[in-house]
This record gives C-alpha cells, structure tokens and sequence, in this order.
C-alpha cells in the first residue's frame, strides 16, 4: 500500500448499534452500485426518451409519404447528431463509473472486438439484403439485428440467459420492424428501443436497491 | 442473538463502509486505493490502517503495480471477506429480527 497512514482511525464498534450497522450497510451498498453503475437508470431512461423522440419525429415526416423516399434532409442531421450524442454520453458516463474499476466489469479486448465488428457488418448485410431484393434491407430496424444478436452473445457469456435479454430484445425489434414496412419500421424502432431501455432501467434500479 | 455476534472486524463504521463499497463489485474485480477513498470519503491515512486489519484477516487484497513513474495500489474483497460480510449481514438480520416496534432489542430486555 503506498500512503503513508497520517491520521488515527477509530477502531472499536461501540456505540454502533445493530440498527445503525444495518442503516449504514444500506446506504453505502446503494450508493456504491449506483456510484460503480456503467449504465445507470437515469442515463438509459434518458436515452430512451431520447431515441423515442428522435425516431418518432423521423416517423412523423415519412409516415405520410407515397410511395417512401426516407427521411428528409433536415432529418438527416438530428438523427446523426442523436446518434453522436448518445454515443457519447454512454461512454463518458461508463468511463467516469469505470474510473479505478478493473476485472470484468470492463470489457475485454475480445468483446470489444466482436461489438465493432457486429457493427461494421451493419452496412455490409444491409447492401447484401438490398442487392439480394429483399424489401426490408434498408429500413432503420434492419440495423439493429446483428449489434443486438453480438450484445446478447457477449452479455449471455459474461452473466447467463439474464444478461442476453437485452440484446435479444434489441434484435427483436429489428425483425418486428421488418413486418412494419419501410414508415411503420421507424416507430417501430422508436417504441422498441425505447421499452428495451425503459426495461433495462427499470432492472437496474431494482438491483441496485435489492 | 447478542450484538458481540457480529464480527468486530467489520462492526466498524469505517470498515463497514470499505466492505460494502468493495462487495458492489463483481467477484474479482479491483477498486484503485484513490477511487475507494474517493467512494468512502477517507484520509489515505484512515483508509490504510483499516485496509492493514481487513487485510490481516484476509477479508481483502492488494496489489501495487507500477506504471512509468506512476504506482496504483488496487484492493479487492476475497471470497473470504465476502462471506464474511454476508454472515455480519444475516447476523445483524437476525438481531433486528429480535427488535421491538420501538427499535429497542430484545437482549435489552432481557438485561433489564
């Protein structure tokens, strides 16, 4: 250990009573989980208004459209710029949770790698589907398939079933979004990702406070 | 159940609080000795004497690695320091279980 002891520490536990033990093993498991949380409830109820908002306004522009042409160009940017800053916040707020944490609540090098590569594959099936004709290749919800599939992957092998539910949900809603046609598909994603968030958090919060 | 059944090594406010914030973590991972201070709200000096006893007892771990010129000093809860904290969890159950609606125990009564 590298300081050097300056100060005299209290050593007995008299006058902690059982009820003061207990009140304090509360308070500081809870604040701890939620200090040490990489995904803490408000950042993904946030996200999930957020991306309920940016989706649905999207679907609000298309969904009157016929035939389809996609989101107009001043879509184009709020959704680019959503995408930037939910990225962002995500892992500035993991990375802060993260700060002195090491073992394996980080990712590893491994996962890490097959998240990226779950999402370079994106464009890749996305033209493989579009030039194989099918209808759905190009809707919004197409991109969630394969990241959600890698997500389940990953978390199924770090924490079982449980943690593979997330991703499941996420790749889920890409395929319901494929029944949903090409305007339906964004509020479809929309509400999807919105409800996988939601439920996530919902989840959280219930740990940390069990 | 009498509160001389909670083991004196974590029935510390101090060390109680160490424990607690070390167990949030997954089996096996390591909290830097700044980032612990930071949680808990300690002196280095504080912090390390109570880390020495929880450290004799074999309730936690340290490594000290070196980076350039830089040490970091990592702390984690052994399996041991983790059953340790889930007795002292369950005992402490087991004697609010025993508590009067005024929050008086029985044992106090019993005393008296």
């Amino acid at each position: 250990m590298n300081p050097t002891p300056t100060t005299s520490a209290d050593d007995g536990g008299g006058g902690f009573d059982p009820q003061q033990a207990a009140a304090l093993l509360d308070q500081t498991t809870t604040q701890a989980r939620r200090k040490l949380a990489p995904s803490p409830p408000w950042l993904l109820a946030t996200r999930a208004v957020a991306v309920l908002a940016a989706l649905g306004a999207i679907w609000l522009t298309v969904r009157g459209q016929h035939p389809y042409t996609g989101p107009t160009g001043a879509d184009v940017p709020i959704l680019i710029g959503f995408v930037v800053l939910n990225f962002a916040a995500t892992v500035g707020v993991r990375q802060h949770a993260m700060t002195g944490v090491a073992g394996t609540t980080r990712f590893r090098p491994a996962e890490i790698a097959v998240l990226t590569a779950s999402w370079a594959a994106v464009p890749v099936l996305m033209w493989a589907l579009h030039a194989a004709g099918v209808s759905f290749a190009l809707y919004p919800t197409t991109v969630l398939i394969v990241p959600g599939l890698a997500w389940a992957a990953v978390q199924g092998a770090r924490d079982g079933w449980r943690g593979s539910v997330t991703g499941l949900a996420i790749a889920a809603t890409g395929v319901v979004g494929a029944f949903a046609g090409p305007a339906g598909s964004w509020a479809v994603a929309g509400v999807g990702l919105c409800a996988v968030l939601l439920g996530k958090a919902a989840a959280v919060a219930r740990q940390q406070h069990a | 159940m009498t509160d001389d059944e909670l083991d004196p090594l974590i029935h510390v406010p101090t060390r109680l609080k160490i424990v607690a914030t070390l167990a949030a973590l997954p089996d096996g991972d390591t909290l830097s000795f700044t980032r612990l201070q930071d949680l808990i709200g300690l002196t280095p000096g504080n912090l390390i004497i109570h880390l020495r006893k929880l450290e004799e007892a074999d309730y936690i771990t340290s490594e000290k690695t070196r980076n350039g010129t830089v040490s970091v000093t990592t702390i984690a809860l052994t399996g041991h320091g983790r059953k340790a904290l889930s007795t002292y969890t369950q005992t402490l159950r087991g004697l609010l279980g025993g508590l009067d609606g005024d929050g008086t125990a029985d044992h106090e009564h019993q005393r008296t």
